[in-house]
């Protein structure tokens, strides 16, 4: 399991999209959440997203920080989705981070 | 072990546990309901407070609403020093408020989701400090936080069912609408618990309102079936067993 500065540090260095999936040993729904993440990041381009998955029985911690109790809960870039998501949800999300992603880029450029 | 042989649980609210038999059946789930304003937080943390300063049983107080920084500096008016509690290993604040910074925004819920994510949490605090009680404040929050009620209902039930199965005496406080004639937002606080706390601050008069607690009910115990006055005081809440409030 990544450590929270790994993640941190990883992020700093790394262009991809960081899209981090929270689930539970005990969640039954976070198994098919997972795989209509895994699908949509594949169609996506799965080269331009980083996926962590935080499992909440192992480290509850991460899930506290966050404010994370329903589960499978999705998160990119400050927004989230509660429940299965929609791919189309996704999509939006992805967008919009990447949209994040290139004016902070622009701002770079121009500082 | 008979009923009258009920292990109880001290609530630390000087007057209340005369009206109980002497304390909380223990490992019962408990609610406190009342109107905004009647002192459910601080009849909360005082069961918390004081069962980890005078009868040696840690708690855990799960924030879901104020930020433990106000809980905190609210709390030291009546005496209750938490960081001193919590450098002692006796006490945990689990800060779940909206106020968090890192807590992402959530634009979609499908109805699709369980509580998993908060068993955890509190439970990794209930086994750190090994934890005797444990508060959960506000549950009415979760309305407004998740739309899927139907879920949140059944999950309460696991979710209070995992906590109390540890041992612990678990207190759930419920916020009463100001027209609602219920005890909160979800309509099964009530069958949630096998105890219910009903705490009151009525306009007497143009000038003047007046504080005051019923049990109405406590499974497994003869209560009061009268409405008692009440006040918070520089040291917190405190009951009067023999004064019947002249509010209702």
């Amino acid at each position: 399991m990544k450590e929270k500065q790994e993640i941190a540090s990883e992020a700093a260095t790394d262009d991809r999209i960081e899209v981090v999936f929270f689930k539970s040993d005990t969640c039954a729904f976070c198994p098919r959440a997972e795989e209509v993440i895994r699908d949509a990041l594949d169609d996506f381009g799965s080269e331009s997203f980083k996926l962590v998955t935080i499992n909440v029985s192992e480290n509850p911690e991460a899930a506290e920080e966050y404010g994370i109790f329903a589960l499978p809960t999705v998160m990119i870039g400050g927004i989230s989705i509660t429940g299965i998501p929609e791919p189309e949800m996704l999509m939006k999300m992805v967008l919009g981070a990447k949209v994040m992603t290139m004016k902070k880029g622009d701002s770079n450029e121009q500082s | 072990m008979s009923n009258h042989e009920i292990d109880r649980v001290k609530t630390g609210i000087p007057g209340l546990d005369e009206l109980i038999e002497g304390g909380f059946p223990r490992g019962d789930t408990i609610l406190v309901a009342g109107k905004a304003g009647t002192g459910k937080s601080i009849l909360a943390m005082q069961f918390i407070y004081k069962g980890a300063r005078d009868y040696n049983e840690p708690g855990v107080f799960v924030t879901l609403e104020e930020p433990p920084h106000l809980i905190k500096r609210n709390m030291s008016r009546f005496g209750m020093d938490l960081d001193g509690m919590i450098k002692a290993g006796k006490l945990s604040i689990v800060d779940l408020s909206p106020s968090k910074e890192m807590t992402p925004v959530t634009i979609s819920e499908s109805p699709s989701f369980d509580l998993s994510g908060l068993q955890a949490i509190i439970m990794n605090h209930v086994n750190k400090i090994k934890a005797k009680r444990v508060v959960l404040d506000t549950l009415s929050i979760m309305a407004y936080k998740f739309r899927s009620r139907d879920i949140l209902r059944e999950e309460f039930f696991k979710l209070a069912a995992a906590i109390t199965r540890t041992g612990c005496t678990l207190l759930i406080t419920s916020e009463i609408l100001a027209q609602d004639q219920g005890l909160g937002v979800f309509d099964i606080e009530a069958f949630l618990a096998s105890g219910v706390i009903v705490l009151y601050n009525e306009k007497i008069s143009d000038t003047s309102r007046s504080r005051s607690i019923e049990v109405l009910k406590l499974r497994g115990s003869k209560h009061s079936s009268r409405i008692h006055s009440m006040r918070i005081t520089d040291e917190g809440i405190r009951v009067w067993p023999g004064e019947i409030s002249p509010g209702r």
